[in-house]
């Protein structure tokens, strides 16, 4: 069965999951489960989400041409599949993370206004 | 991309799962260094992703196209289905092959003949130059005509001349003389069909001129049998008519003509001639950007300019000259007869699509309850319908592969023994060959069919009343009513189609029974025929071809069994020459000479030979020699026509004036009147014709003759004459040292060729309408069983009630003979407009023949009472008790 969810809530959501996942690559390759710890650290545990969500984040970027993928060893020491940020990547990033400033921009000016 | 993305998903898929792993094991290893035990950690690792499983799903989804997903599980499950009732997966196949069977084979003819473009260079611009007349147009050119095609080059970029082999050549010099076909064309010819050459040269402008020297170019046919392929043939010559000629090239593998040719030698057309005779066809390439249209307003203004040189009656006002696309000109009268084939077998496959959607009928009816399972567990009705096509589908296509196999060996047997004198077939239909054509056609019958026998059964059957049909206790449930009356249409409309089919086939078979009778005027049996070329330079002259006849003449009676023996230039049901004629002391018609007539030279035992009737005169003898008046015979169809009041045996004609030097004769007498003869065609009225004795030509006509066309014998035995086939050769070649025969063949062969496409029509269609009328049987025959086997408890009521057997018998028969009479009703009225398109192809029948119609109807009729008497006889045997028992 297809979930059922919102699909503008699920779009944004998605758009901002992709974006988080570009930008932890930005300081170089690593595997799904840096990627995961990355993004809750970063945003100090406030976007906890289910960690096997991710993965069909990072393999649709990847057939987008986004990311890149390869297995190699870990820190661990164990196998693992290390995604890195390709120039098209790059380029989204940039774009999204404007769209993003702009958007939020745009509500925190709405939201200014309606607090007056 | 996404196709790649589908193929490749499996192995994705190994590696999301192998990727999991890792991550839970990062986890797991974050938690350890936590302080969690080994187990916890691993447990909150796992809590922490959520279900590997949903992961890869959402993944896999990702990567799937949901059509093929949906196809390939419909399929496998059609499959299933299908496998579970076996034969009725079987009968449906087969009728659909057969079905399909017919269409690809009509088809792959048609594909041939009409679809295949020509095999020469840019084939649309290819003409072949007609003379239209309001009769109708027809090929065939003289040189001044040819002089006046060839100017004409704003609208033709090559123009050239050529024959159809006419009289063959004798190929001597090995160590077995053969007749060959040898075409003769003008030095354009290779140039305007873009034959290949394999070796040497075509010939120049120069060799193609009068006295331009012997040469010739060889197919590649001829080279490899006759020479071995010697790569070094050119420059050597071979002997034809006992004359050196030159090899100068042997044109490539693969350049096929129409008359098939072994060999090409120059015209050498004298282009000063005012020879008015037409004995050669042109061809021409239309310039580029210049339509047929443009050519033919140009050609309006050639037929003007040459009215103007050679008078009007060369060319009467009405009459003029004209371009068809050759493949036009190739096909001629084919289209009409393969396209009613077409409709015919058309026919034949909707009859099979309203029996196998019956079956289908049938089968949904007791699948109601699974159908409406699956409704209830939540099928939407597109499913459902998805569902039942993809099986219908799965039927179409097998049928349909079956069907190409069973089609197209089956046409090409049908071809191997009756080509039916269609054009472009090559030899025995070897020119039909598979290809993308054909494929792409038995593909789309296929996939049309199993939609059209399937959606309206799947229709019907997915809307099923749930309630009402789970809560039946068992399958035996009346038949609904909608379905009832879907299966009663379907009958009917079966019933309908076939009849139409079976009119048809009876029209045909009556048209041959019809040619059969008609008697050809001479008697056919016993009597041997067979060409002798006598191209050579020893014949241009009248003497030395008289002299043949009576050597090969003695010589030949001097065999025993061999009752008598002529000769001539035209033989009976081949065609023959015409020529004007004028009836001296009466006044020209409305054109310049009396009347025209068939123009035959003849031995003057022709008569006996082939015992054509004497009916009054006398018969020519040996005596009417050159040395002897001029004399002429002529039949009962030309004493009617040009002598109504008047006695033909008092008169005198002048043939051919004005027709050219080469006809210059003196007048003749007529002697004799014979019996009428069907030399066209047995389907055609006999037409006048004026026979003289071959002793008596003139030189120059001989030579003409000698050069377009063979000396046809005629040998009457006792015997069956293909006894005598080996030393009537061999006499022949005796008595004109050395010559070849060719065209070996008894009368009786060639009035079965002259009647092949008749023969051939019918048999198809009456093999169409026989598979119509089978298939129309079972149709009504599945119905009424299943309806008696649904009314079983109906009937036992019945019974119990006091019915008798033969009430019970009454009614079913009467519900079925109901559907039949209404499908009578409307096939005869479809009939009646459909068998018009038959016309052209019938003889001595009509087209609403009374006969015909009413007869076919009482074969159906009888076919639809033996095919609903056997589940009637079941309606009688039913055991009351044991129907009430099934409740």
């Amino acid at each position: 069965m297809v979930l059922k969810r919102p699909p503008e809530a699920g779009d944004i959501l998605q758009g901002t999951l992709d974006m988080l996942i570009l930008h932890t690559l930005v300081m170089g390759p690593a595997h799904g489960h840096t990627i995961a710890q990355g993004i809750e650290r970063t945003s100090e545990n406030a976007l906890e989400v289910e960690q096997g969500s991710l993965y069909p984040a990072l393999h649709r970027l990847e057939d987008r041409g986004w990311l890149s993928s390869e297995w190699g060893v870990s820190e661990n020491n164990r196998r693992a599949k290390f995604y890195r940020l390709t120039a098209r990547g790059r380029k989204e990033l940039n774009a999204a993370a404007g769209r993003w400033r702009r958007m939020t921009y745009a509500i925190g000016l709405i939201l200014g206004e309606a607090n007056e | 991309m996404s196709l790649r993305r589908f193929m490749h998903r499996t192995r994705k898929d190994e590696d999301l799962a192998e990727e999991i792993e890792s991550h839970l094991a990062h986890e797991q290893d974050a938690n350890g260094a936590r302080g969690l035990s080994g187990e916890e950690a691993r447990r909150q690792a796992r809590l922490k992703f959520g279900n590997p499983r949903t992961t890869r799903e959402l993944v896999w989804r990702y990567g799937s196209l949901p059509w093929i997903e949906n196809g390939w599980r419909d399929l496998r499950f059609a499959l299933r289905a299908l496998a579970k009732t076996p034969g009725f997966a079987l009968i449906a196949i087969l009728v659909i092959a057969v079905a399909i069977g017919v269409n690809t084979a009509v088809f792959s003819v048609i594909n041939t003949v009409l679809l295949k473009p020509l095999t020469y260079p840019d084939p649309q611009s290819l003409m072949q130059l007609m003379n239209a007349s309001p009769r109708g147009s027809f090929p065939g050119a003289n040189i001044p005509k040819f002089n006046i095609w060839r100017q004409q080059s704003s609208i033709f970029e090559r123009v050239a001349a050529y024959d159809f082999g006419g009289a063959g050549l004798n190929l001597t010099g090995g160590d077995h003389p053969e007749q060959v076909q040898g075409i003769h064309v003008t030095a354009d010819y290779f140039a305007l069909f873009g034959a290949p050459l394999a070796a040497g040269r075509t010939f120049t402008a120069a060799e193609d001129s009068p006295n331009g020297g012997h040469v010739v170019v060889l197919s590649y046919g001829l080279w490899k049998s006759r020479f071995g392929g010697n790569p070094n043939i050119v420059g050597s010559t071979v002997q034809l008519d006992g004359q050196p000629y030159l090899i100068v090239g042997v044109i490539g593998r693969g350049f096929v003509t129409d008359t098939p040719a072994d060999m090409w030698i120059p015209f050498q057309l004298d282009l000063n001639s005012l020879d008015m005779a037409h004995y050669f066809t042109v061809a021409a390439r239309l310039k580029p950007g210049i339509t047929s249209t443009q050519a033919n307003a140009q050609l309006r203004l050639a037929a003007d300019q040459y009215r103007r040189a050679y008078g009007s009656s060369a060319l009467p006002p009405e009459d003029g000259f004209s371009v068809v696309s050759l493949q036009e000109s190739m096909i001629g009268d084919t289209r009409m007869p393969l396209l009613v084939l077409l409709g015919a077998v058309g026919l034949v496959l909707l009859i099979a699509c309203a029996n196998v959607a019956n079956l289908l009928l049938a089968r949904a009816s007791s699948r109601k309850r699974e159908l409406a399972t699956r409704a209830a567990l939540g099928a939407g009705r597109g499913q459902i319908i998805r569902q039942l096509l993809t099986e219908s589908l799965a039927l179409s296509l097998t049928g349909g592969l079956l069907g190409l196999i069973l089609g197209f060996v089956g046409v090409r047997l049908l071809l191997g023994i009756n080509p039916g004198g269609i054009p472009r077939l090559g030899e025995d239909g070897s020119a039909v060959t598979l290809d993308l054509n054909i494929l792409l056609f038995t593909l789309g019958v296929s996939v049309f069919t199993g939609i059209l026998f399937g959606l309206v059964p799947a229709i019907s059957a997915s809307r099923p009343n749930l309630a009402a049909t789970l809560n039946e206790n068992g399958s035996r449930s009346n038949m609904g009513f909608r379905s009832g009356k879907l299966r009663s249409a379907l009958v009917v409309s079966e019933m309908a189609l076939a009849l139409i089919l079976v009119i048809g086939a009876a029209l045909l078979i009556r048209t041959f029974l019809k040619l059969e009778a008609v008697d050809p005027g001479f008697e056919t049996h016993n009597v041997l025929t067979m060409a002798m070329s006598v191209s050579g330079d020893r014949f241009q002259k009248t003497g030395p071809v008289a002299q043949v006849i009576r050597d090969g003449r003695d010589r030949l009676m001097a065999i025993p069994g061999v009752v008598d023996v002529g000769a001539t230039n035209c033989l009976p049901l081949r065609g023959g020459f015409g020529m004007t004629f004028d009836i001296l002391g009466r006044p020209r018609g409305n054109a310049p000479f009396t009347g025209g007539a068939g123009f035959y030279s003849i031995s003057w035992s022709y008569f006996n030979a082939f015992k054509i009737p004497l009916l009054r005169g006398r018969n020519f003898t040996e005596q009417d020699d050159g040395a002897a008046p001029g004399v002429v015979m002529i039949n009962e169809a030309m004493a009617k026509q040009f002598w109504p009041q008047s006695d033909p045996l008092k008169d005198r004609i002048q043939i051919g004036a004005g027709a050219g030097p080469a006809f210059a004769e003196s007048p003749r007498r007529v002697i004799g009147i014979v019996g009428d003869t069907h030399d066209e065609g047995l389907n055609r009225d006999p037409f006048p014709i004026m026979f003289i004795p071959v002793a008596q030509m003139p030189d120059a006509e001989t030579a003409l003759n000698s050069r377009v066309a063979p000396l046809w014998w005629i040998v009457r035995s006792t015997m069956d004459p293909h006894t005598l086939v080996t030393p009537i050769s061999a006499a022949l070649r005796e008595a004109s040292g050395g010559l070849p025969v060719a065209h070996i063949r008894t009368m009786d062969e060639i009035v079965v060729r002259n009647t092949a496409r008749q023969r051939f029509n019918m048999l198809l269609l009456t093999v169409f309408g026989s598979a119509g009328l089978l298939m129309a049987a079972i149709g009504v025959y599945g119905v009424m069983s299943y309806s008696v086997q649904q009314r079983t408890q109906e009937l036992g009521i019945r019974m119990a009630l006091g019915a008798q057997a033969s009430d019970l018998r009454g009614m079913v028969i009467g519900q079925g003979m109901t559907l039949t009479l209404i499908g009578v009703v409307i096939g005869i009225g479809g009939a009646f407009w459909l068998t018009r398109f038959l016309a052209s192809f019938l003889f001595g029948v009509k087209t609403l023949d009374p006969l015909v119609f009413i007869a076919t109807t009482l074969l159906l009729t009888v076919v639809a009472l033996i095919a609903i008497w056997i589940p009637t006889q079941r309606a009688t045997r039913v055991d009351p008790m044991a129907a009430l028992r099934l409740e």
